[in-house]
């Protein structure tokens, strides 16, 4: 057995103990199986997501491709949730279930078969939140940025504004003195809010333009692309005042090239805040040198289940189909709004996911997205901890893949997001998937952005956001590779 | 064999396969051996002349497959100029490059690469050097006054190779200065650098100027016009330029300040791999031909190819050589 701290911030000591103890102590008693001893690997986390899809203790078993079971046994426990008084017993439940004799799990009433994370359910549940954005924050009595941790979005904040402004009219200055300012000045943002942050910007870079006298503002194409009409209503009415600079486009944020192909390498400055942590992505494990693909499984726990159908009129039985319902039509599909959006919201707050691993043949079998190849796993893990759990943040990845062919070679790349920067910090602590009010967020994988970008003619780089103490989040900037 | 109309070429570089991208990878860290990588290399030229053959151009070259990249070729050749090996991790990378003292003569071994190239091919064949002011924008300069007299001393020494490679047999030889584009203020003096290059070599010289093309994307945006008129003062007979993904306006520069060169028309946007059809390639052509007479045209790529996929590489050229060959029929030709 290995036991894994994957955590190091204060508060760890006393529940990793009692956790410890309590482990240590079935062992001495006789009360687990020996022959799961010599492959099992016990985690001991911190989730930093206080609304998170996993149980206190959860098991993981390792199966092939055909679904049959590997030696291999993970049980992994969140200190936060985990009550020290009763991780003993969630101890004895994890053994048993791993046991080849485990009765059949009817403390689970699973919504989906076991899929890549990509595939899964939470997913839907996503979309659906971005489209149905206006019932879930009516039903919630405020708007999705105050339900974020931080009360409010960091993309607003009107020093970091103030900054990338002036960075931007940095580069067009310099562009111009070299007799290479393009006629019309292309800025994007991928992923809008409430548009309050384009808002923000361009009352920052038409006072700047004026009171510098460089002419740059009437030139300036400011594109909003979103994949949500609502959110681009939303964000339009919000930059009212710059009218005649912006455009307001409908796209999908894994490829902005295909919506903007014809603004190939002419886009100067494009930005992101907060997209990359909300686009889908799967999990790889490393273990003992095997790849395993992480497969996830919604469920809502037995007793949760029969209280969200009877609140909804349901019989338990009938919960998949309403789900199903709900993520293809939405909530009207429920009777009546108000109904549907709280068999929506009760759902959401209760669903969790159970996870296996399934053993990878071969770095070929992973599942890259479009625009990754081999080679990019290969880099990446080839600097990865020899024992490590980490993002393919595949949505993100495709996402920059497609955007940098829009960048002028002048151009530059900034997201604000939440970003693992090395492979190395996968070994402190679980990074997602984290539940928001509405909508998934997880960390991402900004070593793998680092890999495609190396080869894609790109360095990348990662600056703490520093405009508010205590903000996890990071800035990613490209510059062209010398 | 005989030249056609409109001859079609390669501007240098073919595709390079993703297998000998890791090849040449592994050899940096030392996993694969140097003479394996030579044997390794020469498969993967002779089967690109092939490619090239097969496509049906006119004018090829070896694919530059044994090239990390424009740069550290020569500069691991030229005389003088050190290297930090250990300054880059991908072969595509630039090296760390330095010279710290007056360069001596020497071989830069490009003889032996046409001669090779020769052996497996009937066709005329193209070897492309990397232009002194492209050389030094990359090699940092600890010895000479200038960039200016950095470029001239590189001439001097590579004018002897090109001396050389004439002698070889080279008929057709290409100089790539795409470093012109980003550095337009230093035209002058990178003009002066390629006529001494070319003192005396008596060959069919064409002078490439693109956009750039590290990683397939471009590393400067704007107009050819920058070139005139200063580039009017080359002494070569040819320029190679980019007007696939850029369009045809530039052409009409042509028209403009009439230079005393051949066009080598980019038809192929190499930057892309969306494949053109042969009517689009036989469409840039006709546009072309408004402005410049036929029997001072000639059709190649955008630039080189190594960042296409082969089977795009493969389509593009098939494509420029089907859209010529539309414009030849026509021509009656």
């Amino acid at each position: 057995m290995i036991v894994h701290v994957n955590h190091l911030d204060k508060g760890l000591a006393g529940p990793a103990a009692e956790a410890l103890g309590a482990l240590l102590d079935l062992i001495e008693a006789g009360r687990v199986d020996p022959r799961l001893l010599p492959a099992l690997r016990v985690h001991l986390d911190w989730i930093q997501y206080r609304a998170n899809f996993r149980e206190p203790v959860s098991v993981r078993r390792a199966v092939d491709a055909r679904g049959e079971p590997l030696t291999l046994a993970e049980i992994a426990v969140d200190l936060r949730q985990a009550p020290p008084e009763r991780v003993g017993e969630a101890f004895s439940r994890a053994f048993a279930a791993l046991g080849p004799d485990a009765p059949p799990d009817d403390e689970r009433f699973p919504l989906e078969p076991f899929r890549p994370v990509r595939e899964g359910l939470i997913w839907q549940f996503n979309r659906l939140f971005w489209q149905r954005l206006d019932q879930w924050e009516a039903a919630a009595g405020r708007g999705f940025e105050q339900a974020l941790p931080s009360g409010r979005s960091d993309a607003n904040h009107p020093e970091a504004v103030a900054d990338s402004v002036a960075d931007f009219w940095t580069l067009l200055r310099d562009a111009d003195k070299r007799g290479q300012l393009p006629a019309d000045l292309f800025a994007l943002e991928i992923g809008v809010g409430s548009g309050t942050r384009a808002a923000l910007w361009l009352d920052r870079f038409k006072a700047l333009d004026e009171e510098r006298g460089t002419g740059y503002y009437p030139r300036l194409r400011f594109l909003l692309g979103d994949y949500a009409q609502p959110t681009l209503d939303r964000a339009l009415a919000a930059v009212a005042a710059h009218r005649e600079q912006v455009s307001v486009l409908a796209m999908d944020a894994l490829n902005p090239f295909r919506t903007l192909s014809f603004l190939r390498y002419k886009v100067l400055f494009v930005h992101l805040t907060n997209v990359y942590d909300n686009l889908a992505h799967d999990e790889l494990v490393r273990r003992d040198g095997r790849l395993y693909l992480v497969e996830a499984r919604a469920h809502l726990r037995r007793d949760e289940a029969e209280r969200i159908a009877q609140d909804a009129g349901l019989t338990v039985g009938g919960l998949e189909r309403a789900v199903g319902l709900l993520l293809e039509v939405g909530p009207d599909a429920l009777g009546d709004r108000a109904r549907g959006t709280a068999f929506w919201r009760s759902v959401w707050a209760a669903v969790r996911l159970e996870e296996r691993l399934v053993a990878l043949d071969d770095l070929v079998d992973a599942p890259l997205p479009a625009g990754l190849d081999q080679s990019h796993l290969e880099d990446l893990l080839a600097e990865a901890p020899a024992d490590v759990r980490f993002h393919l943040s595949r949505g993100a990845a495709e996402s920059f893949v497609n955007t940098l062919p829009l960048l002028h070679p002048r151009g530059y790349l900034q997201v604000q997001d939440i970003f693992v920067t090395t492979m190395d910090e996968y070994r402190q602590g679980f990074r997602g998937p984290g539940k928001l009010d509405g909508s998934v967020v997880t960390w991402v994988n900004g070593a793998l952005l680092r890999a495609v970008g190396a080869r894609t003619g790109y360095d990348v780089h990662f600056a703490p956001f520093r405009y508010r103490p205590g903000s996890r989040t990071s800035i990613l900037y490209t510059t062209q590779r010398d | 064999m005989r030249t056609p109309l409109l001859p079609t070429a390669v501007v240098g570089s073919y595709s390079i396969p993703s297998w000998l991208e890791r090849v040449k990878n592994d050899y940096l860290l030392r996993r694969v051996s140097r003479r394996d990588l030579e044997e390794i290399h020469d498969m993967a030229v002779k089967a690109a002349i092939k490619d090239q053959e097969v496509a049906g151009v006119d004018i090829v070259s070896d694919g530059e497959l044994r090239r990390d990249n424009m740069i550290d070729y020569f500069a691991e050749r030229l005389p003088g100029v050190q290297i930090d090996h250990a300054s880059k991790r991908f072969y595509y990378d630039f090296y760390d490059s330095v010279v710290r003292g007056r360069m001596p003569t020497g071989s830069l071994g490009l003889v032996e690469e046409l001669r090779f190239l020769r052996r497996f091919t009937e066709r005329r064949v193209k070897i492309s050097v990397t232009g002194p002011h492209s050389l030094v924008k990359r090699i940092r300069n600890e010895h000479y006054g200038s960039e200016e007299a950095f470029a001239l001393d590189i001439a001097r020494v590579m004018n002897l190779e090109l001396r050389e490679l004439v002698k070889a047999g080279a008929t057709d030889i290409q100089i790539d200065e795409p470093y012109y584009s980003g550095f337009p203020e230093d035209l002058p003096w990178g003009v002066a650098a390629v006529n001494a290059l070319v003192e005396g070599v008596a060959a069919w010289v064409s002078l490439h100027v693109c956009y750039g093309n590290r990683y397939g994307k471009p590393a400067w945006e704007g107009s050819y016009r920058y070139l005139f008129p200063a580039i009017l003062a080359a002494r070569v007979q040819q320029l190679t330029l980019e007007f696939g993904r850029r369009g045809e306006d530039d052409v009409r520069l042509f028209q403009e300040f009439d230079p005393p060169f051949h066009l080598g028309l980019g038809v192929v946007d190499v930057k892309s791999h969306d494949v053109e059809s042969p009517p689009v390639v036989a469409e840039r052509i006709r546009t072309a031909l408004a402005i410049v007479p036929a029997e001072r045209l000639s059709v190649n790529p955008d630039c080189g190819c190594l960042h296409l996929p082969r089977d795009v590489a493969f389509a593009k050229l098939a494509a420029m050589v089907e859209g010529t060959r539309l414009v030849r029929r026509e021509l009656g030709a």
